[in-house]
């Protein structure tokens, strides 16, 4: 787990793993508590208003419970076990359908070790192993031993360093595109003793405190509300008097001098909610990026980040498919930026892209990104065609006019909501000034965004598929988009450039495609494409 | 550039028809039962009558105008796909890209002798691009030349 351990293969742990496992015992423990918030939920109506009919209910459902849920609990348990063996882990699962997983080890790409709080406690850990032919995990040990985790990792990392000398170029450690085997030759048939490690980034606390402050989130507050807002329906009790136990005492002159007046009110209002949207960011960033750590180590970037649930990830570097710079305006304001990275294969709760850098200035992204992938965004990239504000617009004005005219038709004010249509003006241009692209040195680069601003990296060797595309709007104006389709790229997040004039997009598309085609052909003298 | 095969006009007339027929089907009930309504505006059979014309104009024109602007080519290194009567994309399949290469038929284009070649990389958008209206043997012969591109490429 500390990036300073070297994975010694241990034969005794190996051996071990050779017979069928449980999991820890402990597992027991967690799983009832975990069933019990589901429980509390269901029971909660029952617990507030207590009427005795209620309460037999509440009765019922504890023996259902007892009877039904805690049995299966136990033998969930019992009917779990895993095994090791050198070819692959085996799984077996379930109490009524029983489920017999083999994962052959030359698949698994990665074994992550997950320990939210309450493991944390009961000294446990969650594993996940992940392949790299399906986009979901692949199998969950949940929960065993720390240290057992920890072994279980270190041990499949033996056997697939075995499997790698056995056969060099069948393992996911040496498989590269063939090309790049004809010009590097077959990879080194041992892997070295002690990997070597490099430190990447780090974030100290009052980095982490102030990324916090950039992140401005009303999301969370929504959430807590709904959830406040659950419990005191439960309970009979309205906001307001929560409310009015929150302003007794001290704060009633504020409150009553913000009632006279609705300016003032709305004020405070205003920056309140600012205030909770500012605590919440730092709140949540703190729980997520405390002690952030990027390393390097096997041409593996390694992730652990996190106070609460410590979460680890690691992406193989050739899995990476784009890098992705994201700001906000206030963040671009003070020279702030967020490396991502689109990658191949697993992570499916980040569809796709991982966080490398939550928060840095530009120079220190470009300090760290020759490990991934050198880059260097062009100070100009090219502009497409100004049609683009024209269309933008039209298409802003007419989602306007979709939601107006219903509302229109019952409620004749609603046609006020014409006065927004400078506003869209100023976005469509926005949208326009901040689009641009460029292709240098065998990167494509394409700048998006209205006020989130993101700059895909693609390196023209990633490329998958190729397109340029036009509506008939399009085609009237002369103008066509240009799409490069790539792995694991977002439904809504993809790097395409609109409304370039169409000559202009055919020669781009021609250029990017004969600089693939360069990429890999046969004689290929570029050393210098890693 | 190659056509595609002059059948799949006919498979796609079928089809498209299918499809109004059910519409047809739908508009044709609510009319019905607005047959002895009172408030009622149209008289009956209009709505009908109008979705009618509509399916048969668009099944008459569409398929022929989908096929017109269908084309494609197998290069050395590429495959290169243009199609889109609203939308015309050109897509460009870098041989080298492709994982793995499915063809399939349906009942209705196996009485026509047709198939169609579909094509799976690891893209997200694109991870399969489909080329119909080829005759079976057609997409199998195309399927079986382009397999030897396929590498195990890492992505």
């Amino acid at each position: 787990m500390e990036p300073q351990q070297a994975p010694s293969p241990p034969p005794e742990a190996a051996r071990r793993f050779s017979h069928e496992q449980r999991l820890h015992p402990m597992t027991l423990v967690q799983r009832v508590l975990k069933s019990l918030p589901a429980l509390f939920f269901i029971l909660l109506p029952f617990v507030a208003g207590s009427s005795n009919t209620d309460s037999w209910f509440m009765l019922g459902f504890i023996a259902f419970y007892g009877a039904f849920a805690l049995p299966l609990i136990v033998a969930q348990y019992l009917r779990f076990a895993y095994w090791i063996t050198p070819a692959e882990i085996v799984i077996h699962s379930g109490v009524f359908t029983r489920r017999k997983r083999s994962i052959p080890l030359d698949r698994i790409q990665n074994i992550v070790i997950e320990r939210s709080l309450l493991p944390r406690l009961l000294g446990t850990a969650k594993v996940k192993i992940e392949t790299a032919g399906s986009k979901t995990t692949e199998g969950v040990l949940e929960y065993v031993a720390f240290d057992e985790a920890e072994k279980i990792r270190q041990v499949v990392r033996t056997y697939q360093q075995h499997l790698d000398t056995d056969a060099p170029g069948t393992t996911p450690a040496a498989i590269t595109d063939p090309d790049e085997d004809a010009v590097a030759g077959p990879p080194p048939a041992a892997a070295p003793p002690v990997p070597k490690q490099e430190m990447l980034f780090t974030m100290a606390l009052p980095r982490i405190l102030l990324s916090g402050a950039f992140r401005f989130s009303l999301l969370y507050i929504a959430l807590i509300f709904s959830g406040m807002q659950y419990v005191l329906d439960a309970m009979n009790k309205s906001p307001e008097d929560i409310a009015e136990w929150f302003v007794r005492g001290g704060l009633e002159p504020y409150t009553e001098a913000a009632q006279a007046s609705p300016w003032l009110l709305g004020v405070v209002t205003i920056f309140l909610a600012a205030l909770l949207g500012w605590v919440t960011g730092v709140v949540v960033n703190l729980n997520k990026y405390h002690g952030f750590r990027l390393w390097l180590e096997d041409d593996k970037l390694h992730r652990r980040h996190g106070l609460l649930t410590i979460s680890e990830g690691t992406t193989p570097l050739h899995k990476v498919q784009a890098l992705i710079v994201r700001s906000n305006p206030l963040m671009r304001r003070f020279g702030w930026y967020r490396l991502e990275l689109q990658t191949m294969g697993y992570d499916v709760e980040q569809q796709g892209y991982q966080v490398a850098v939550p928060f840095a200035k530009e120079a220190e992204i470009l300090a760290l990104a020759p490990h991934i992938r050198r880059f260097a965004i062009p100070d100009a990239l090219t502009p497409v065609s100004p049609i683009m504000v024209r269309r933008t617009f039209v298409r802003y004005g007419l989602a306007l006019g979709a939601v107006l005219a219903p509302s229109a038709y019952y409620w004749r004010p609603a046609l006020w909501g014409l006065a927004l249509l400078p506003l869209l003006l100023y976005l469509a241009v926005r949208q326009y000034r901040n689009h641009g692209y460029a292709l240098q040195d065998g990167i494509l680069y394409i700048r998006r965004g209205v006020f989130q601003q993101y700059v895909w990296i693609v390196p023209v060797d990633k490329l998958q598929v190729f397109y340029t595309a036009g509506t008939l709007f399009q085609r009237r104006l002369g103008v066509r988009s240009v799409v490069v389709d790539t792995a694991g790229a977002g439904t809504f997040r993809f790097p395409q450039i609109v409304d370039v004039v169409a000559e202009t997009a055919d020669e781009f598309l021609r250029a990017l495609y004969e600089r693939f085609q360069a990429h890999f052909a046969p004689p290929a003298p570029t050393q210098a494409e890693p | 550039m190659r056509p595609l095969d002059p059948a799949i006009k006919t498979v796609w007339t079928i089809k498209l028809a299918v499809g109004w027929l059910l519409v047809v089907l739908a508009v044709l009930t609510y009319d019905v039962f607005q047959l002895f309504d009172a408030s009622r505006r149209l008289p009956f059979g209009v709505l009908t009558g109008l979705v009618v014309l509509a399916g048969l104009a668009s099944t008459l024109t569409l398929p022929r105008l989908r096929y017109r602007f269908w084309c494609f080519d197998l290069h050395p290194e590429e495959l290169y796909l243009e199609r889109g009567l609203w939308n015309r994309v050109r897509t460009i399949v870098p041989l080298r890209r492709i994982q793995h290469l499915d063809v399939s038929q349906d009942v209705l284009e196996r009485s026509f002798g047709l198939g169609k070649l579909i094509v799976h990389t690891a893209g997200t958008r694109s991870s399969n691009v489909i080329l119909p209206g080829l005759r079976y043997e057609e997409a199998e012969r195309l399927r079986d030349e382009v397999k030897h591109y396929i590498t195990e490429d890492a992505v």
